[in-house]
């Protein structure tokens, strides 16, 4: 009764409030629905998390309707590829179509008892899909709005995006409590479709194409999900994921671990399937937050943290983690040769996402905690950041963060929501810096095969990091900016909610680190590893060293008071910047020249245009491509 | 039974010292400087007179959040020198001073300075060329002594220098950026001989500039102190190599010119890393750890 319950809310309730959205098109409604579908998300997955795991199957009329359902799906992919013309879909569907099909022929009336297992990982899964997405939903109800005003559609094209939006929902909620394959993989193409259809969303001619890119990616994951689904069935003759788990580690079931590893990269989007994530940022701004913070590149991360206790010990474990290290550094490289917001947010993104991919290859107790750290933090930041960006960028119709400057100034409520969001992405002791506390631990511990190739690309990857995000701090913070008078700032109700719901979860969490660790971390990590984080008194510690979060927390704010304080009694007068002495009356970014007329100047940032992508790119393919040739390769030994 | 005095009352202590010993080192660097060029050069206290009157001058500053800003330079490079002493998690530490090293570069940000920007991302482009080499560094210290807390060096049986000399060598490098010395000095140079404007100080000034200053010292001490800590059984041992090192740095000061920012990050990658990792493919062959 209660796994029915947590599956017709977190799986059916979205799609069937999606359906709602199409059919009941009215603003005031669609704002009930989402309120409703929001509120009961978060409830069911609170549930969940204090009521603990469950298996379910349904009965053999479901499954009969996903199976007619997923046929539907790949039908419709067809479609689509006969539609925009595209080879490389029209192939992988087709393909696709001839393993299942091949499958269920050849193994007539297999079941999988239970279907769906919600263990404490699918738990801790769905606590973020569920949280940060529906906050997302509640933001875009806002930003739609504006979105559509600014784009002066004469009929609304909402309903369709709330559509998809909740049916992504629905589908991540179901492809992390899936134990059959088969329906893994059919959730899986559900989240392929909506972000498709989401991404294409404005229907222009990029959107298209960027859209069409996602899902040819997407699509090769899917039929890497076929395939590793076919070779378990002839492995061990079942499609049961706990089984194939269990099934120790023989080269052919290897070789389906490699194929979920595959298709994890393709929807993670590490190197060479990096594009259609940089690409999906045409899509509305909630797309993207929901792509990158709660939905489709944290299915690849889950899928990996999945089978990771499968292949410990393996040498297959070893290709996952240079392909997750490679993608981390090259990608922070990328990241400060960029200076489009969406984009150093999306490198930023693959990067983390390399890193939590890293960790979980590594494949140790500790390596687990890290990456689910990582992946806990990143998910609230993400989000964030995602959110607030959107509101800039509807605010200021540029994705350029050279027009970024002083936003302090000009927005302050938006502009320190995203300071906080960017700080807790890489200063202490905000919990991305925990995760990567740990993880440096983890490479540190690392066998001495590995272990210099690991340093290496965390050092960089870490350096740049704190280079390209420190940079973009600095553009908000100029001050004083041109209009002196500053505009009361209003944000519509949706959108205050979700960012400071968020805002107040990721400050929330980050103080209370040990304790969200050890109760919401720790029974997570389970499944074949020990425990080896402790968190006594709100500290947290390992064998080799030890993060004293709240003491840190209190330091840091002593020392953000006392600033305050000595710049309340010193004060000082605001002058205007050196500039030689040729400043300006008036206008602080102007200066006399020398035939002393005034000449406005602007500050830009540096942007290392010598390292960008016209000539990293070609490396993060060859190198992807050749990991994952190395991939399959570790199959063999 | 940790003895309170040692485990407390002498880490405060010696917390409290690092400014002044900080300061004075600072008018030993320009009186030596001096000497070196064939100046007199001011007197060894004249650090502290200089920021007992910056902090008496008349306030001016870009906006309200600048001071709070350089306090946080100063409050974080504190609170870093302070895990030190304290013998907490080295990670930790490095984590700390990045954030002292971005409220300075946010500082510098904050006021539509031309300079201060320039210099803001050079400072930056800095913390880029040392940071790897200092969390490099820890990571060799780990594999020496399989902790990341500050304790394990102590626990140690004999110098860390005999396991580690390249990561000492390296961690010079990182000592003449944070010094802000030439060859590595392109965000600001710590004397006046080589830039009119000065780069990430530009827009500092009294008191905002008094505690950048402060901040400065306690950063210089803190990397001098990681130093001394390599000769850790005996650290009067420890100090002496870690003045050597400081000589060192003057000496390299006043004969190289500042490098450009790409000939900065190349030299000291090239330099740090390679030393680092030839000193732990050593370590790990003589089976060192």
């Amino acid at each position: 009764m209660y796994g029915e319950l947590i599956v017709a809310t977190n799986v059916l309730l979205p799609l069937i409030m999606g359906l709602a959205c199409l059919g009941l098109t009215g603003r005031g409604i669609r704002r009930a629905i989402i309120a409703i579908m929001a509120a009961s998300l978060i409830a069911s997955s609170l549930l969940l998390f204090y009521s603990g795991g469950f298996v379910y199957s349904p009965n053999y009329l479901v499954e009969m309707s996903a199976l007619i359902l997923g046929f539907c799906l790949v039908a419709y992919f067809l479609y689509v590829g006969f539609r925009i013309k595209n080879v490389l879909v029209i192939g992988l569907t087709l393909l696709q179509i001839l393993l299942v099909a091949y499958f269920e022929y050849s193994a007539i009336g297999v079941s999988v008892e239970p279907a769906l297992m919600v263990d404490n990982l699918s738990i801790f899964m769905s606590l973020i899909v569920n949280i940060v997405g529906s906050m997302i939903c509640v933001y875009a109800l806002s930003y739609m709005d504006e979105h559509e005003e600014i784009l002066q559609l004469s009929r609304s094209r909402q309903p369709r995006f709330f559509f998809f939006l909740l049916l992504f929902l629905g589908a991540m909620n179901g492809l992390i409590y899936s134990n059959n394959i088969l329906w893994l993989a059919f959730f899986w193409e559900v989240t392929t479709l909506c972000c498709y259809e989401l991404i294409r969303h404005d229907r222009t001619k990029e959107a298209e194409k960027n859209a069409a890119v996602a899902l040819w990616m997407n699509l090769t994951g899917g039929v890497a999900l076929s395939a590793s689904l076919f070779v378990s069935y002839y492995a061990i003759g079942s499609i049961a994921l706990n089984e194939l788990l269990m099934a120790g580690a023989a080269p052919i079931l290897l070789l389906s671990f490699a194929f979920m590893a595959l298709a994890a990269f393709t929807k993670s989007a590490q190197f060479p399937f990096h594009g259609w994530l940089l690409g999906a940022m045409v899509a509305p701004t909630p797309v993207s937050a929901l792509l990158h913070a709660s939905t489709m590149v944290n299915a690849g991360v889950y899928l990996i943290l999945r089978i990771a206790p499968a292949i410990k010990d393996t040498h297959l474990t070893w290709a996952v983690v240079l392909v997750g290290a490679f993608t981390f550094m090259l990608t922070a490289v990328l990241a400060i040769s960029q200076r489009g917001s969406k984009r150093i947010l999306a490198y930023s993104t693959i990067s983390n996402l390399g890193l939590i991919i890293l960790c979980a290859g590594l494949n140790t107790p500790l390596a687990y905690s890290a990456a689910l750290i990582l992946l806990l933090f990143h998910a609230i930041s993400k989000g964030l950041l995602f959110m607030g960006a959107g509101v800039v960028e509807n605010r200021l119709h540029s994705q350029n963060i050279e027009s970024w400057e002083g936003l302090l100034g000009r927005f302050p409520l938006t502009a320190i929501i995203m300071i906080v969001g960017m700080i807790s992405m890489f200063l202490p002791p905000f919990g991305m810096l925990l995760g990567k506390w740990a993880a440096l631990e983890v490479i540190a511990s690392s066998p001495p095969s590995i272990v210099f190739l690991l340093i290496i690309f965390m050092v960089i990857g870490s350096a740049t990091t704190t280079l390209f995000w420190a940079r973009w701090l600095g553009r908000l913070i100029i001050l004083p900016v041109k209009e002196t008078k500053l505009r009361a700032e209003k944000l519509h109700p949706p959108y205050l909610l979700s960012l400071l719901s968020l805002l107040s979860l990721d400050l929330f969490i980050s103080v209370g680190a040990a304790f969200f660790i050890s109760n919401l971390v720790n029974p997570t990590v389970g499944g074949g590893y020990s425990v080896q984080i402790g968190a006594p008194l709100f500290s947290i510690n390992t064998t080799i060293g030890s993060f004293p979060v709240l003491l840190f927390w209190l330091a840091v704010g002593v020392i953000f008071i006392a600033g305050f304080a000595v710049a309340k009694s010193k004060g000082g007068v605001v002058k205007p910047p050196f500039l030689g002495g040729e400043n300006v009356e008036g206008n602080p970014s102007a200066f006399r020249t020398m035939a002393d007329t005034e000449a406005e100047f602007q500050v830009s940032v540096m942007s290392f245009d010598s390292i960008g992508e016209g000539r990293l790119n070609k490396y993060a393919l060859v190198g992807g491509t050749l990991l994952l040739a190395l991939l399959f390769l570790m199959v063999m030994f | 039974m940790p003895d309170p005095v040692l485990s407390y009352a002498l880490p405060v202590l010696l917390l409290a010292a690092f400014p002044f010993i900080g300061g004075l080192l600072r008018g030993i660097d320009r009186k030596i400087t001096a000497h070196m060029q064939s100046r007199i050069g001011p007197p060894v206290l004249q650090p502290f007179y200089d920021v007992i009157k910056l902090w008496g001058k008349k306030p001016f500053i870009t906006s309200q959040f600048q001071p709070v800003l350089a306090f946080g330079y100063l409050g974080f490079s504190l609170m870093a020198a302070a895990i030190l002493v304290f013998r907490l998690d080295l990670l930790l530490l490095l984590f700390t001073v990045a954030t002292a090293d971005v409220c300075l570069v946010a500082a510098s940000f904050n006021s539509k300075s031309p300079y201060s920007h320039i210099g803001g991302m050079r400072e930056l482009l800095s913390v880029l060329s040392y940071e790897p080499v200092m969390i490099m560094s820890i990571i060799s210290i780990y594999f020496a002594t399989r902790s990341f807390l500050v304790g394990g060096i102590f626990s140690l049986a004999y110098p860390l220098l005999l396991l580690l000399p390249g990561v000492f060598v390296a961690m010079g490098f990182v000592l003449i950026v944070e010094m802000k010395k030439s060859p590595f000095d392109i965000s600001a140079s710590m004397h006046a001989h080589q830039e009119i404007v000065r780069g990430v100080f530009t827009e500092f000034s009294g008191y905002t500039m008094a505690m950048v200053e402060l901040g400065h010292w306690v950063k210089m001490m803190l990397i001098l102190s990681i130093m001394a800590y390599f000769w850790a059984p005996n650290l009067l041992i420890g100090v002496g190599l870690a003045l050597l090192l400081f000589f060192v740095s003057l000496v390299v000061d006043n004969i190289y010119p500042r490098l450009t920012w790409q000939r900065m990050l190349k030299t000291t990658w090239t330099f740090g890393f390679t030393l680092i990792l030839a000193n732990l493919v050593a370590l790990f062959l003589l089976g060192g750890v």
